[in-house]
């Protein structure tokens, strides 16, 4: 944008156009004025192109039921209605957890997605196991592996119990791993 | 380092004549801060450009999903509503420099031969930038959006014979949704910049074919003339900053709030155009019946007609203002009417009694809680307690309702009013509700 310094064509120029030091401050000015402009721009363009890719989705506490109406011993899968936010739209989706009530009170809640390639399970009542459908993996009532390609134990998700009502966290794991990876 | 990059360049590319015809063009009579508003509206159309294409990375354009993702970049994505208020500022301000630009071409005489086709091709370039914000304004799809837009294409069906089937293609359709709301916005985005930014390239390839017009008397363009660089750029980047300034500090400062949802049901949604459209909406007030086709159509064609072909209706070869009386009076007199019709829209705007919606929340809860069960407004409702009808006059302090509320003996001794269970957002409603019933409104 600087033609500083070149030689002003004969003829082409009148002998007004500002020429030397006048010339050389003008063409400062210039181009500070447009760069204060390009990063007044810039610097507000940046963050609103890249401010959402780095948000990380807030996973609220669920109500999925009643401890009452978990049977000790024997595990039971709960559905549940979530809202998903995906940017501006909401999704609801349908979610089922297992959850296992121990002797004690205690209660377990597994991811309901086979740790091996993300199949949904099932429980076994007369074999007392969760068995996947898909490459016949099997897992024990606390999700340990017994059987089939399952890298990884079943996944637990974060529960915890308010005023008799269950409440968790719903998230996904990656799956195919023996580490558990979440997504 | 640049300087380095660009020798590398120019020995391979030769640009240097490149450069001489871009900054070295002269200037008759030298540069002068009134030529700026061209390069001014060329820099905020790129800033629309620019920060059009960011809106466009969040924006949905669907009935469905529009007005969610506005929210969207308004309250989630950071600087969202500096760029939204950017690229409305913008389109304000960008109208503002046409009307500047138009102006110093028409006083100066600048569409005279030989540059009558500049003239036409700005006039082109300014009824697109009309367009732009035309369908721009629908994109939000908000109350206003909804309905100022679904005002300005009713306007279209006034057109004889044609109308009906303008109107249609308009919306895309028999009425106004998701189909026009996509069409809007892909002429919007695609068809209206690619439009502009080749008439663009024409105008200035006019100008540069055949010169900048100058000063109007030919002994001080005589006087000598300049190169475009440096000084005229210089007056150009001081001007520019400027503007950038006052768009970037409304973005800033004016928010522009988004109205509800737009919703197709509710006709009492009384829209207000954008400022530039105000004076056309005054003018519609004042002509009614048979004569309505003369504003909705005739007129704004007439006047379209004259602009772009006012290079030879005004045939006068003269460019001084003072040897053009007749030019410049009709030019005075257009612009006085344009200037007071958008002085008394805008008075006319703030003298409307805008309906305070805490009013009708409160006349909601009046019904809810029953108070019509005891209380008459107006020959309605019980007549146990006192009658309500023009309590805004015998009790005209807000203070005195709410504490009433939320417990009536505190402020009136032996009164047989339960307490409600009111919180305060309600306690507000009620009172302005109260305050509301009057004798004179
Ligand atoms: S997915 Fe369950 S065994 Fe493969």
């Amino acid at each position: 944008m600087s033609s500083d310094g070149n030689p002003i064509p004969d003829g082409e120029a009148g002998f007004s156009t500002p020429v030397g030091s006048r010339r050389t401050f003008m063409g400062w000015v210039t181009s500070g004025l447009a760069s204060l402009i390009g990063l007044g721009l810039a610097i507000p363009l940046l963050g609103y192109m890249i401010s959402p890719a780095l948000k990380r989705r807030v996973r609220p506490w669920v109500d999925v039921g009643n401890i009452g109406d978990i049977p000790p011993g024997e595990p039971k899968q709960l559905d549940y209605v979530t809202t998903i936010q995906d940017g501006y739209v909401e999704n609801r989706s349908h979610k089922a957890i297992w959850a296992v009530k121990h002797p004690d009170g205690q209660i377990k809640v597994f991811s309901p997605m086979c740790t091996h390639l993300g199949c949904g399970y099932r429980w076994e009542a007369e074999e007392k196991a969760f068995k996947c459908p898909c490459h016949g993996s099997v897992f024990d009532i606390d999700g340990h592996v017994l059987a089939g390609p399952a890298p990884r134990p079943l996944d637990l998700l974060p529960s915890k119990i308010e005023n008799g009502r269950l409440l968790l966290v719903f998230k996904e794991f990656k799956s195919g791993t023996s580490q558990v990876v979440e997504l | 380092m640049a300087s380095r990059i660009y020798k590398w360049l120019d020995s391979r590319l030769n640009l240097k004549p490149v450069e001489r015809t871009l900054l070295d063009e002269p200037i008759p009579g030298g540069a002068s801060w009134i030529y700026v508003f061209g390069s001014v509206t060329l820099f905020l159309f790129l800033l629309q450009a620019i920060t059009g294409m960011f809106l466009a990375l969040y924006y949905a354009p669907t009935p469905d999903h529009a007005y969610d993702s506005i929210r969207f970049i308004e309250t989630e994505v950071l600087f969202g509503a500096f760029v939204r208020g950017l690229h409305h500022w913008g389109a304000s301000a960008m109208v503002v420099a046409i009307g500047l630009h138009m102006l110093q071409a028409f006083l100066y005489g600048a569409y005279k031969p030989p540059r009558e086709a500049m003239w036409m091709a700005g006039v082109v370039l300014f009824l697109l930038v009309m367009v732009f914000a035309f369908t721009g304004y629908l994109l939000p799809w908000d109350q206003t959006a909804y309905w100022a837009t679904q005002i300005g294409i009713n306007m279209v069906g006034t057109v004889p014979v044609v109308g009906d089937f303008m109107m249609r293609v308009m919306r895309g359709g028999e009425t106004l949704g998701a189909l026009t709301l996509s069409r809007f916005f892909a002429i919007h985005v695609l068809f209206l910049p690619s439009l502009l930014v080749a008439l663009i390239g024409l105008h200035l390839f006019i100008l540069r074919r055949v010169g900048p017009a100058g000063p109007w008397t030919d002994a001080r363009a005589k006087l000598g003339s300049e190169t475009f660089y440096p000084r005229q750029v210089y007056m150009d980047a001081v001007v520019i900053f400027g503007v950038f300034v006052v768009v970037a500090a409304a973005a800033l400062a004016v928010p522009f709030p988004l109205t509800d949802k737009a919703d197709p049901s509710d006709t009492t949604f009384v829209p207000v155009p954008e400022w530039y459209f105000l004076f056309y909406y005054e003018l519609l007030k004042y002509v009614h019946g048979p004569l309505e086709p003369l504003a909705t159509w005739i007129l704004p064609a007439l006047v379209i007609g004259i602009m772009l072909f006012w290079p030879f209706i005004d045939r006068n070869p003269a460019r001084n203002p003072i040897r053009r009386p007749v030019a410049l009076g009709s030019g005075v007199v257009f612009l006085v009417v344009v200037l007071s019709l958008l002085g008394l829209s805008i008075k006319n705007l703030y003298a409307v009694p805008r309906a305070d919606p805490s009013v009708a929340r409160g006349k909601v809860l009046y019904g809810e809680f029953g108070c019509a069960g005891c209380h008459r407004i107006h020959g309605a409702g019980g007549a146990m307690a006192p009658d309500l009808s023009f309590v805004g006059d015998t009790r005209p302090d807000r203070e005195w309702h709410v504490k009433h509320f939320k417990d009536p003996q505190s402020v009136s001794a032996g009164s047989f009013m339960p307490k409600f269970p009111l919180d305060d957002r309600q306690l507000d409603d009620l009172a302005s509700y109260m305050l509301s019933l009057k004798k004179a409104p």
